[in-house]
């Protein structure tokens, strides 16, 4: 990177949560940075920049779709950004892990692949690839920030398809970064959750009393990471001239909190609503996997199809929680100067949030799904 | 001074039917096959009995070699009022609530037949399958309270017969059962005994799914907690005497427990089913027949009652 050259970055999923925050914390970070964001509508584009207020006044939204050759820019777009453009921030992703592989892939991998492809087009210089941790699928133990080997298998098509991408990006010859962070929650200060996941859904569930147990081992820990502090580091290691061709955990890493204890911690901050308390919701228990199995076996057999609905849900991600990791962070740390947020400190936070808005967010989610 | 279990006797109809039976019958809503790989093979019916006559013929059994005069107190917790008497397939009579007829209780036509002339009565109820033990923790107390030295528990109950032959995913039985309780007795002590009652799920058609959820991470609390109360550990548990509303449920929680399959009693849920009164003391009366459950040896006992009630016994025999 040549140092006093303004950064100009093209963001793939600028919509979306850490694409737009990495966004607006690089905006905010370099007065004299610019960015083309993809989008796939113009209003999308419009709301982006509204979102972005003062900022967005240094936000051109490009029409496009990582699906297609190009992202699916007009070749006149494509000739206007070509030699301005000095990092491809590439964050977008199709995130549910319910998807068969070959969906899963036409967004997480051939989109990545369609990135890297114009990133050469255009001449950027380096290509910032936002992955995952879980590209270390079943893998267990202390999980390296290194290439994945993909040797372990996965747990389901997201991680494959994003492990793939993975693959693709340091094939690529590009100048690349991959920055994996871990489940990402809520923001650290406010607790409030913009974006529902697999892990907001299961506490809807826990919340709603629908959650008898789940596999695992109430020592073994559970990665989370705050939403502010991953943005905030996608941002700062995009531009950060050491960064290039190394792999970065965002990741709580040893600081990630036993299950045990965040289930203790949440059945606590549960148990102030009133409501909750009177229902008398037990908190899940944590089981061998091959009880779960059973017990999901015998929701299959019985045919009740709103528990069966209710295991599907949690059936995509759950099986991470039998395999045991520790994601190191010490590059990101280093890079960074920080850890990540301690889980158990904004954790309450975040499920008071949800629990005041009556999980709103998870409602809207569940029915657009 | 701890109480004990002086006798267990219990009463089955003549009657009975396997699971293709009463799916061809239109008793059954899960598919029979699904309920034989949940443990059942056949449940018992009553043909011609009622349950007060089931409850007369247990509670006779389980006084047989016993001086009626001794039983201070006698607690009736099966089928109530005058539905006591009813007899299979009899047109239910117009409701009886504007009639004297809602005074023919059970528990004091028992007293009279039995011959339990010094014995005070009273019924409870709303525990359903955990019935027999809402008796028992009455019985105790009083027991202890009241210096009473046996307490005579009943309890008969039939499924309704509109109601099919299945509960949540279980195959019912009719049956009576009777225990004996008296106080310092040796054998069969009862050693501990705890109750959760949650009654958010007092509806029970309207939050099945609420209630599977929260049956088992209940059910394991409350084991912990009779075992807290009893000063043992899970690997002290002999034996395992389990109510029948399926073995594959027990498999699972047995999970949870972290106890082992073979410490469970399971022999009575293929050929029993689930009787809604007595399962777990028709078990151990047929596990201590059988020589299998022996005197030293350390119970668990557990069942769950719609209403909803968790409920656990630590025994030793």
């Amino acid at each position: 990177m040549s140092p006093g050259h303004p950064p100009t970055l093209l963001v793939t999923g600028a919509t979306g949560l850490v694409g737009g925050g990495a966004l607006r914390a690089v905006l905010d970070a370099s007065p004299d940075a610019r960015a083309f964001a993809l989008v796939r509508t113009r209003d999308a584009g419009t709301a982006l920049r509204r979102a972005l207020g003062p900022l967005g006044a240094r936000v051109s939204p490009v029409l496009g779709d990582v699906r297609f050759p190009a992202l699916g820019l007009d070749a006149s777009v494509r000739s206007e950004l070509r030699g301005r453009i000095t990092h491809l921030l590439h964050s977008a992703g199709d995130i549910c892990f319910a998807r068969p592989l070959e969906q899963a892939r036409a967004v997480n991998t051939t989109g990545t692949a369609h990135a890297l492809e114009l990133a050469q087009d255009l001449g950027a210089r380096r290509f910032v690839h936002v992955s995952t941790a879980y590209v270390a699928g079943r893998a267990v133990g202390t999980v390296a920030e290194e290439p994945s080997s993909g040797a372990h298998g996965f747990v389901n098509a997201y991680e494959q398809s994003k492990h793939e991408a993975e693959v693709l990006v340091r094939g690529s010859g590009c100048e690349f970064v991959v920055l994996r962070p871990s489940s990402i929650v809520c923001d650290a200060r406010t607790g409030a959750v913009s974006q529902v996941n697999a892990v907001h859904r299961a506490l809807f569930l826990y919340f709603s009393g629908l959650v008898p147990m789940l596999p695992g081992d109430e020592r073994w820990p559970l990665d989370l990471v705050p939403a502010d502090w991953v943005t905030r580091s996608v941002a700062r290691l995009t531009l950060d001239p050491e960064a290039s061709g190394r792999t970065f955990h965002l990741c709580a890493g040893s600081g990630a909190p036993p299950l045990g204890a965040l289930f203790d911690l949440t059945d606590e901050v549960l148990r102030a609503d009133p409501d909750f308390r009177r229902r008398g919701v037990s908190r899940p228990d944590v089981v061998d996997l091959a009880t779960y199995r059973l017990f999901e076996q015998s929701v299959q057999e019985l045919g009740d199809p709103k528990l069966i609905r209710i295991l599907r849900a949690l059936s995509t991600f759950i099986e991470q929680m039998t395999l045991p990791k520790t994601f190191e962070t010490a590059g990101a740390e280093a890079a960074l100067g920080e850890p990540a947020p301690a889980v158990l400190e904004y954790w309450p936070r975040m499920l008071s949030h949800l629990v005041s808005t009556h999980w709103a967010v998870a409602r809207e989610n569940r029915e657009a799904a | 001074m701890s109480a004990g279990l002086a006798s267990i006797a219990y009463a089955f109809p003549r009657g009975r039917a396997t699971l293709a039976e009463l799916a061809a019958q239109g008793q059954l809503t899960t598919r029979p096959e699904v309920l034989g790989r949940f443990g059942f093979e056949e449940v018992r019916v009553a043909v011609d009995e009622s349950p007060y006559a089931l409850g007369l013929e247990a509670a006779r059994a389980a006084l047989r070699g016993v001086d009626p005069e001794s039983v201070d107190l006698l607690v009736y917790a099966g089928t109530p009022s005058a539905a006591a008497f009813q007899l299979p397939g009899e047109p239910r009579s117009r409701s009886v609530l504007g009639t004297l007829d809602r005074f023919k209780y059970p528990g004091p036509r028992l007293q009279f037949e039995l011959g339990l002339v010094r014995a005070t009565t009273f019924a409870v109820g709303e525990l359903a399958c955990a019935s027999l033990f809402g008796a028992l923790r009455v019985a105790r107390a009083l027991a202890e309270s009241e210096g009473l030295k046996r307490v005579l528990c009943v309890a008969s109950e039939f499924f309704p017969e509109e109601a099919g032959r299945e509960a949540l995913f279980n195959c019912t039985s009719d049956a009576a059962c009777a225990l004996l309780v008296e106080h310092g007795a040796t054998r069969n002590r009862i050693v501990a005994q705890a109750q959760v009652t949650k009654g958010y799920y007092w509806d029970c058609e309207g939050s099945r799914e609420e209630i599977v959820a929260s049956y088992f991470p209940t059910a394991r609390r409350v084991v912990e907690d009779v075992l807290q109360k009893a000063g043992w550990i899970r690997e002290d548990v002999t034996w395992v005497i389990p109510h029948n509303v399926s073995l594959r449920s027990w498999e699972v929680l047995l999970g949870l427990l972290r106890l082992p399959r073979a410490r469970l009693y399971a022999s009575n849920i293929a050929r029993n089913g689930h009787t809604l009164v007595g399962d777990n003391f028709i078990n151990l009366a047929d596990a201590l027949e059988a020589g299998e459950v022996r005197p030293g040896d350390r119970l668990l006992l557990f069942s769950y009652g719609f209403g909803a009630h968790w409920s656990a016994l630590a025994m030793e025999v």
